[in-house]
C-alpha cells in the first residue's frame, strides 16, 4: 500500500511546529520532515487576551510558509491545533477566522485535556517501548507553559490524571516576583513545587509503586541527547544518573550551560524549572527510571488522525483509560462497585438492543458506561443534591481522553438521572452544550434512568437483564426469584421519560425459572 | 589551567599574515623550480602576483585599519599590528624582490630561448616593430585613453585602485615654467600584450604601457614630456572589514569610522629609476608611507603573467591538461538515482569528472517523482549548468530553495545577477543569512518513492563550481542514508530561518558546534593515547589558525597522539616544541592543482572515523560561516579516503615540509622514491576508467540483451 502523508500543526504558545508524518499500515508513522518557528504569543495572551497585528501577521506568514512546504511535500491532509495562547484569547473565533482567511489553515482549539490526550498518545505512539513500560507502575508528567498534567497508570491502563498549575513559565514569572539569592534559587523553586506535588501524592498515589516516569516537555527533552550522550537511541535515563547530571548544570553559569547543551541563553533559566519539576516528581513518586521520549503535540495530532481513518491500527486501548479513570473517580468517592456493574449492565444491554433506534455509536456507549460508573459520585458531598453535587465532580474531576464536551455530557447525563430533566433552553443557557449533544445527553439519560429505576433497591435484582424491541414496547425481561414489586412500583417515573424520549415503553417481564 | 596557559602562549604559535606570506613563497618556489615546464613557471609567478594582490587588499588593508583606529591586540604569536605590518612590509619586499629576479633572470632568458621573446623596453623596438607600434597605439589605443594633468585649475585625479597607470612630468613648450604632473591610465578594455607580427618562428610581444610610453608625446602635444614612467596603487577603499578579523575590532572601527581615510592607498608600485620628482609627487598627492613604495625592476602588476601563458602555441611548454575522467558508480542506462541507492558514492575532483553533479541535479529537475530541490550556492561559474537546471526545475513545478551567498568576497555582482535569474524562474531564493556567511556546500532532492520519501544529498568540500571543479582538488560525496537526509532537510530548514532540530544524527553544524565537536573528536584521541592506546590525528585543510584547535592538538601531541597534518596555506601551529608538538607533522602541498579538499581523520581507538568539510580550523569557519561537517560511513569509502590521505602524506616531489624555525623545505629525495600525489591520483584516475572499459570489451563473451524495458509479453 502506497504511503499516506499527513502535516500536523501545533500553533502553540511560543513556538509553531509542523511535523510531516509518513503514514502505512506496516511501518506505522514515520517523520520526515520538523519544522519549528519560535514564535511567543503566549506572553501576549495570558496578559492581554488579544493577539498583536505584528503578531498575527508573523503568525499567518510562517502559516503561508507551512502551506508552502505541505504542498512541496503533497501532504493528504492536515489538522492543525491552538493550545493555550489561542485558547486564552479574549477572541478565539475571531482570530482563527481571520487565520483561516488569511491562510487557508483552519486552525481548532485544544481543550487542555484534549491537549493532554493528544501528548499522551503521541506517547502511546511510540509503541512497544510504551507497552514495555506501563507493565511496570508508571506515571506521566507533561509539562507545559501554564500548568502540569500527572497521570498514573495501573495495570496498563490510565488511572488518574491531575492539572497542576506548575507550568515552566508560570513558575518563571512567579520566581521572578520572589525575592531570593540566587544560591537560593532553586531550593525555593522546589519548595513551590513540592507543597504541590505533596497534596497530589497524598489524594492519588496511596500504595501504588511507581517505578518509571514518563517526561513530555520542550526543554530537558531538547538537550537530553546532548546531556548523556551515551543515552540509548529511545531516551531511557536512571533517575540517579539524571540527577547528578542536573546538579552538575545548577552549578554551571548560564553562559557554559547554553554552550554545552547548544541552546539559546535565554532558555537556560527554563530548562533549570523543567529540570526541577522532574527531580520533584521522581522524588516523590520515587520512580528509578526516566523516560524522555521526545515526542511532541505533533507526533499526537498525526497519532490521533492517522488512527481516527484506520491509516494504523491503534497502539494503545484508550478506551480503557477512560473507564479505569472513571472507576478510581468512583472509587474515590465510595461509590459501590457492585451496583455501578449492575447498572452498567443494564444500560449496556438496553443501549445494545436500541441500536435502530436511538441511533448511537461506540463513543456514546462510552459515555453512557461512564456515566453509570460515576451516577452518584456526588452523594459523598450530599446524599440530599446527589444529582447537583455529582454534576460538579465530573465536571472538576479531570478524565484524560473525555473533550471537554463530553464530560459536559456525562455530568449532564449523571445529573438529570437524580433531577427532572432540563429541557433544551434550560441545559444550553450556560452555553456547555449544543443541540446535538443534547440529544445525546436526553436519550442517554433515559436509558441510565431505566437502569437506575430497575435497580431502586441496589440489591441487584436485575442483575442479568434482557432486552429487546416489541413493536413498541422495550421488554425488559428479568430472571429473578425475588420480589420485584418494589421496583415495579417505582418504574413508572423513569418509563415515563424513556417513552417521551424514544416514544418507546419500557415494560418489566419476569421470569422465575427455578 | 596552568598547563593549559603553557600552551597558549605566543611563542607556540606564528603570526598567520607571515605563515601566508611563506605560503605565498612556496607558490613562488614553484616558479622557480627548473623541473617544471617553462609556461607552468610562468604561471605560478603570476599566481604569486595575484595572490599578493588579493592578500594586501584583505589583510594588510585590515591590518592598517587597526593601527589607524589605534587597534593594538596582540595576534595569536603576541604581535601587535603595528608589528605586523613591519615585519609584513619587510617579507614583502624580499617576496618581491624574489618575484622580479625570477623574472628578469630566469623567466625571460628562457622564453627568449624558446622563442617567445618579450621586448622589456620600447627603445629596443626594431624600425619595422616600432612603426607597427605606432601605428597600433595610433588605431586602438589612442581613442581610449583619457590624460588628465594637473595644475591650480584641475586637482589631481582619483587613480583607481589596482589600476596601471603612467605618470608623466610635463613642461609647457617655449616656456621655462613648472614642471607639471599629468597622468593617464593604461585602458584595461585593451589586452596588455600586445603581439608584434614576426617574420621569424619566435612570437614577439611587448606590454600595452610600453607602447603608451613610447607614443606619450602624442597625448601632451603642447608640452614637452620630461619624464614618463608606469605607475600602480592599491587603496583600502570600498572594502568592508575583513570576516577574519574580531568582532571587537568592528566595534572599534565603527566607533572610529570618521576618523578613517576612505581609499587610502597602502602601497604604490613604481618602476625601479623613476624620477625622484615624479615619485616625490605620487607620494605627497596620495599620501604614501616610504615603507608601502616598491621599486619594481620589471613590469609592474605580474598578473599579467597569467596572458602569457594563455597564448596560443606552446603546448610542449606545458602541462598536459588532465581531463576529468567520468566517476564509474554511475552508469548511463540508468537514472543518478539508482545508482545512489545502490551504494554511496565519493567523487575525487578534479581527477573525476564534475558532470555526476550537474547531472544530479538536471535529472532531479525533470524527474517525475521528485519533490523539492534544495541547495546552497556560494561561488558559481559565470554561465553554470547548475544554475540552468534549477531554473527549470522551478518550471517543472518542483519547490526549488536556493540560498545564494552575496557576501562570496568579491563575486557580490556576479552572485546577484543569476540569484534574480533563479528567482524569475520560480525559485524560493534566500539571500544569505544576517551576520553568517553560508559557506557549506549541500544539495538536498527530495523524492517521493513507492516506498515513501526518499532523501538523495550531496555534500561537497567544494564549492559547486564546474570551472574550478577542474583546477581545485575537492571530495563529494553522494548518500541517500537516511540519518543524513534528515540533517539535511534540518540544515535547510535552519537557512529558511526555522529553528534549529532537536537532534541531530550525522552531521556536525557551523557556527553551532563544530568547533565543539573537533575539540571532542581531538580531546577523544587524547584519551586514547593516554590509555596506551594508539592513537593519530590525519587532517587536510587549507590553513590552520584558530586557536583553541591548535592548543587542543598541542594537548593531544603531548599526551602521546601522532598528528599528520596537510595544510596547504597559512599554518599558526609550530611543530617541533619539546614538550608541546614534538609528535605533529606539517606538509604542504602546492601542485598544479589547488588542494582544496578538507578531510579529517581520527583513530578512535583501532575504530577510524573519517570526516568532511567545507571547514577549514579556521575561526572564521567555525564561528561565522555556516558549514557542514559530515562523515563517510562506508568502509569502502572510508579506505579510499585514507588511500588519498597516505598518498598525499609520502609525496616527494610536491610536499614541503614545516621546519621548526617556520620555514619550509622540499623533501631531500635522495633514496627515495620520487613521487607526486597529484599526478599520481590523475594516473590512478584515468587508468581505473580505462581498465573498466576494457574489461566490457576484452570480453570473448557475448551478452544477450535482455528483454528491453516495457515489451509486452504475448
Amino acid at each position: 500500500m502506497k504511503k499516506k502523508t499527513f502535516a500536523a500543526i501545533d500553533v502553540g504558545s511560543h513556538e509553531l511546529a509542523m511535523k510531516i508524518v509518513e503514514v502505512s499500515p506496516q511501518t506505522g508513522l514515520k517523520v520526515v520532515d520538523h519544522i519549528r518557528y519560535g514564535l511567543d504569543i503566549g506572553t501576549e495572551s495570558y496578559k492581554t487576551g488579544k493577539l498583536s497585528y505584528e503578531h498575527m501577521e508573523e503568525l499567518c506568514h510562517v502559516l503561508r510558509e507551512f502551506v508552502k512546504i505541505m504542498q512541496s511535500y503533497k501532504v493528504e491532509d492536515y489538522k492543525a491545533y491552538g493550545t493555550s495562547a489561542i485558547r486564552e484569547l479574549d477572541n478565539t473565533i475571531i482570530v482563527l477566522d481571520q487565520i483561516e482567511k488569511k491562510t487557508g489553515i483552519k486552525v481548532s482549539c485544544l481543550s487542555n485535556s484534549e491537549q493532554r490526550f493528544l501528548d499522551y498518545k503521541s506517547i502511546a505512539a511510540q509503541g512497544e517501548e510504551f507497552h514495555k513500560i506501563i507493565e511496570n507502575g508508571t506515571a506521566i508528567l507533561d509539562i507545559g507553559g501554564g500548568s502540569i498534567q500527572l497521570s498514573l497508570f495501573d495495570k496498563e491502563a490510565l488511572v488518574a490524571t491531575q492539572n497542576i498549575r506548575l507550568g515552566v513559565l508560570r513558575l518563571y514569572e512567579k520566581m521572578r516576583y520572589i525575592d531570593v539569592k540566587p544560591s537560593q534559587y532553586q531550593s525555593v523553586l522546589a519548595e513551590l513545587i513540592d507543597t504541590q506535588l505533596a497534596v497530589f501524592k497524598k489524594l492519588y498515589l496511596k500504595d501504588r509503586e511507581i517505578r518509571n516516569l514518563i517526561v513530555v516537555d520542550d526543554y530537558v527533552s531538547a538537550v537530553i541527547k546532548h546531556v548523556y550522550p551515551e543515552i540509548d537511541k529511545k531516551g531511557f535515563v536512571e533517575r540517579k544518573k539524571f540527577l547528578d547530571k542536573m546538579k552538575e548544570m545548577q552549578i554551571k553559569n548560564r553562559a557554559d550551560v547554553a554552550k554545552q547543551l547548544r541552546i539559546g541563553e535565554e532558555n537556560v533559566p527554563l530548562l533549570r524549572i523543567s529540570s526541577q519539576l522532574i527531580k520533584s516528581a521522581l522524588e516523590f513518586l520515587g520512580a528509578e527510571y526516566l523516560w524522555v521520549p521526545g515526542v511532541t503535540l505533533c507526533d499526537g495530532i498525526a497519532y490521533d488522525y492517522a488512527e481516527s481513518n484506520k491509516w494504523i491500527k491503534p497502539a494503545h486501548n484508550f478506551e480503557e483509560d477512560i473507564i479505569a479513570c472513571a472507576k478510581n473517580i468512583s472509587k474515590r468517592y465510595q461509590g459501590s462497585k457492585r451496583r455501578g456493574e449492575t447498572l452498567e449492565q443494564i444500560c449496556l444491554t438496553i443501549f445494545d438492543s436500541m441500536k435502530k433506534v436511538h441511533g448511537l455509536g461506540k463513543r456514546e456507549r462510552l459515555l453512557l458506561q461512564i456515566a453509570t460508573l460515576l451516577h452518584d459520585c456526588g452523594k459523598y458531598l450530599n446524599m440530599v443534591s446527589v444529582g447537583e453535587c455529582s454534576y460538579h465532580v465530573v465536571m472538576n474531576t479531570e478524565i484524560i481522553g473525555l473533550s471537554h464536551l463530553e464530560r459536559e455530557m456525562v455530568a449532564n447525563i449523571v445529573k438529570y438521572n437524580h433531577e427532572d430533566f432540563a429541557y433544551y433552553d434550560e441545559i444550553t443557557k450556560d452555553g456547555g452544550i449544543d443541540k446535538d449533544a443534547y440529544l445525546v445527553v436526553a436519550k442517554l439519560t433515559a436509558i441510565l434512568r431505566v437502569a437506575n429505576g430497575l435497580d431502586k433497591t441496589h440489591k441487584q435484582k436485575f442483575k442479568d437483564v434482557k432486552t429487546n424491541i416489541h413493536e413498541n414496547e422495550l421488554w425488559i425481561q428479568v430472571d429473578t426469584a425475588e420480589n420485584i414489586a418494589l421496583e415495579k412500583g417505582l418504574f413508572w417515573n423513569a418509563a415515563r421519560f424513556f417513552e417521551e424520549v424514544y416514544n418507546i415503553k419500557p415494560v418489566i417481564k419476569q421470569k422465575r425459572s427455578i | 589551567m596552568q598547563e593549559k596557559r603553557n600552551y597558549g602562549a605566543p611563542e607556540n604559535f606564528s603570526n598567520r599574515e607571515l605563515s601566508w606570506m611563506a605560503f605565498n613563497e612556496r607558490i613562488l618556489g614553484e616558479a622557480r623550480d627548473k623541473t617544471l615546464p617553462l609556461f607552468e613557471r610562468v604561471k605560478f609567478l603570476s599566481i604569486t602576483a595575484s595572490n599578493l594582490d588579493e592578500f594586501f587588499m584583505v589583510r594588510v588593508a585590515s591590518l592598517k585599519d587597526m593601527v589607524d583606529a589605534g587597534y593594538s591586540k596582540p595576534d595569536i604569536a603576541g604581535m601587535s599590528p603595528k608589528e605586523q605590518l613591519k615585519k609584513l612590509n619587510k617579507a614583502t619586499h624580499s617576496l618581491v624582490s624574489l618575484q622580479y629576479s625570477t623574472y628578469n633572470r630566469s623567466l625571460v632568458p628562457q622564453l627568449e630561448q624558446n622563442g617567445l621573446v618579450i621586448v622589456e623596453k620600447h627603445e629596443d623596438l626594431t624600425e619595422e616593430q616600432a612603426e607597427y607600434v605606432d601605428q597600433y597605439f595610433e588605431e586602438n589605443v589612442y581613442p581610449v585613453l583619457t590624460p588628465m594633468a594637473v595644475d591650480s585649475s584641475r586637482p589631481f585625479p582619483l587613480i583607481r585602485n589596482k589600476s596601471l597607470n603612467i605618470g608623466a612630468l610635463l613642461c609647457k613648450k617655449g616656456e621655462k615654467g613648472e614642471e607639471e604632473f599629468a597622468t593617464v591610465q593604461v585602458p584595461s578594455v585593451l589586452s596588455r600584450i600586445v603581439v608584434i607580427p614576426s617574420k621569424g618562428e619566435e612570437t614577439v610581444i611587448i606590454l600595452l604601457e610600453e607602447v603608451i610610453e613610447r607614443n606619450i608625446q602624442k597625448l601632451f602635444l603642447n608640452y614637452n614630456v620630461i619624464c614618463a614612467h608606469p605607475f600602480r596603487i592599491m587603496r583600502n577603499a570600498d572594502l568592508s572589514i575583513d570576516e577574519d578579523e574580531a568582532e571587537d575590532l568592528l566595534k572599534e572601527i565603527e566607533r572610529q569610522v570618521k576618523k578613517r581615510q576612505w581609499g587610502k592607498a597602502i602601497r604604490l608600485e613604481v618602476e625601479d629609476g623613476v624620477n625622484k620628482r615624479l615619485l616625490n609627487i605620487l607620494k605627497e598627492e596620495l599620501d604614501v608611507e616610504e615603507d608601502d613604495i616598491f621599486k619594481i625592476n620589471g613590469p609592474l602588476d605580474l598578473t599579467v603573467l597569467m596572458k602569457v601563458y594563455g597564448l596560443d602555441g606552446f603546448t610542449h611548454l606545458k602541462n598536459p591538461p588532465h581531463e576529468p575522467v567520468e566517476v564509474l558508480e554511475f552508469n548511463k542506462d540508468e537514472d543518478v538515482f539508482t545508482s545512489i541507492r545502490r551504494q554511496d558514492i565519493l567523487m575525487h575532483h578534479p581527477y573525476q569528472s564534475f558532470e555526476p553533479v550537474v547531472e544530479f541535479i538536471r535529472q532531479a529537475a525533470r524527474d517525475k517523482d521528485v519533490l523539492a530541490i534544495k541547495q546552497t550556492l556560494y561561488r558559481v561559474s559565470g554561465n553554470s549548468p547548475i544554475i540552468a537546471a534549477l531554473a527549470q526545475a522551478a518550471e517543472n513545478g518542483k519547490q526549488v530553495s536556493v540560498l545564494v551567498e552575496l557576501k562570496a568576497r568579491f563575486d557580490e555582482e556576479n552572485n546577484i545577477v543569476w540569484a534574480k535569474k533563479l528567482e524569475k524562474a520560480g525559485c524560493h531564493v534566500i539571500y544569505g543569512l544576517v551576520g553568517l556567511k553560508t559557506h557549506s556546500k549541500i544539495t538536498l532532492v527530495v523524492r517521493r518513492e513507492n516506498d515513501g520519501i526518499r532523501r538523495y544529498v550531496h555534500l561537497a568540500t567544494g564549492n559547486y563550481n564546474d570551472a574550478t571543479a577542474k583546477l581545485y582538488t575537492d571530495l563529494g560525496l553522494f548518500t541517500c542514508n537516511e540519518a543524513i537526509g534528515e540533517d539535511a532537510t534540518a540544515v535547510f530548514n535552519m537557512l529558511s530561518g526555522y529553528s534549529e532540530p532537536l537532534n541531530w544524527n550525522q552531521l556536525s553544524l557551523a557556527p553551532l558546534w563544530m568547533k565543539d565537536r573537533f575539540l571532542y573528536l581531538i580531546e577523544r584521541e587524547k584519551k586514547h593515547a593516554k590509555a596506551g592506546e594508539q592513537a593519530h590525528i590525519i587532517a587536510k585543510m587549507n590553513s590552520l589558525c584558530d586557536k583553541d584547535i591548535i592548543v587542543a592538538l598541542y594537548e593531544a601531541s603531548s599526551a602521546g597522539v601522532k598528528i599528520d597534518l596537510i595544510i596547504r596555506g597559512i599554518c599558526c601551529l609550530k611543530v617541533g616544541i619539546p614538550g608541546v608538538s614534538e609528535n605533529i607533522t606539517v606538509r604542504s602541498i602546492v601542485g598544479n592543482f589547488l588542494e582544496h579538499s578538507r578531510i579529517y581523520y581520527f583513530e578512535n581507538g583501532g575504530n577510524p572515523e573519517y570526516y568532511l568539510s567545507s571547514a577549514d580550523w579556521m575561526p572564521r569557519n567555525l564561528e561565522r560561516r555556516v558549514e557542514i561537517l559530515f562523515p563517510i560511513l562506508e568502509k569502502n569509502l572510508q579506505e579510499k579516503v585514507r588511500h588519498i590521505l597516505d598518498c598525499q602524506l609520502k609525496d616527494t616531489l610536491k610536499a614541503q615540509i614545516l621546519q621548526p624555525d617556520g620555514t619550509y623545505d622540499k623533501i631531500d629525495k635522495r633514496g627515495k622514491v620520487l613521487f607526486g600525489s597529484q599526478a599520481f591520483f590523475a594516473d590512478e584516475a584515468t587508468k581505473l576508467v580505462k581498465e573498466a572499459k576494457k574489461q566490457v570489451t576484452d570480453k570473448r563473451v557475448f551478452i544477450p540483451e535482455t528483454k528491453p524495458e516495457g515489451a509486452e509479453e504475448e
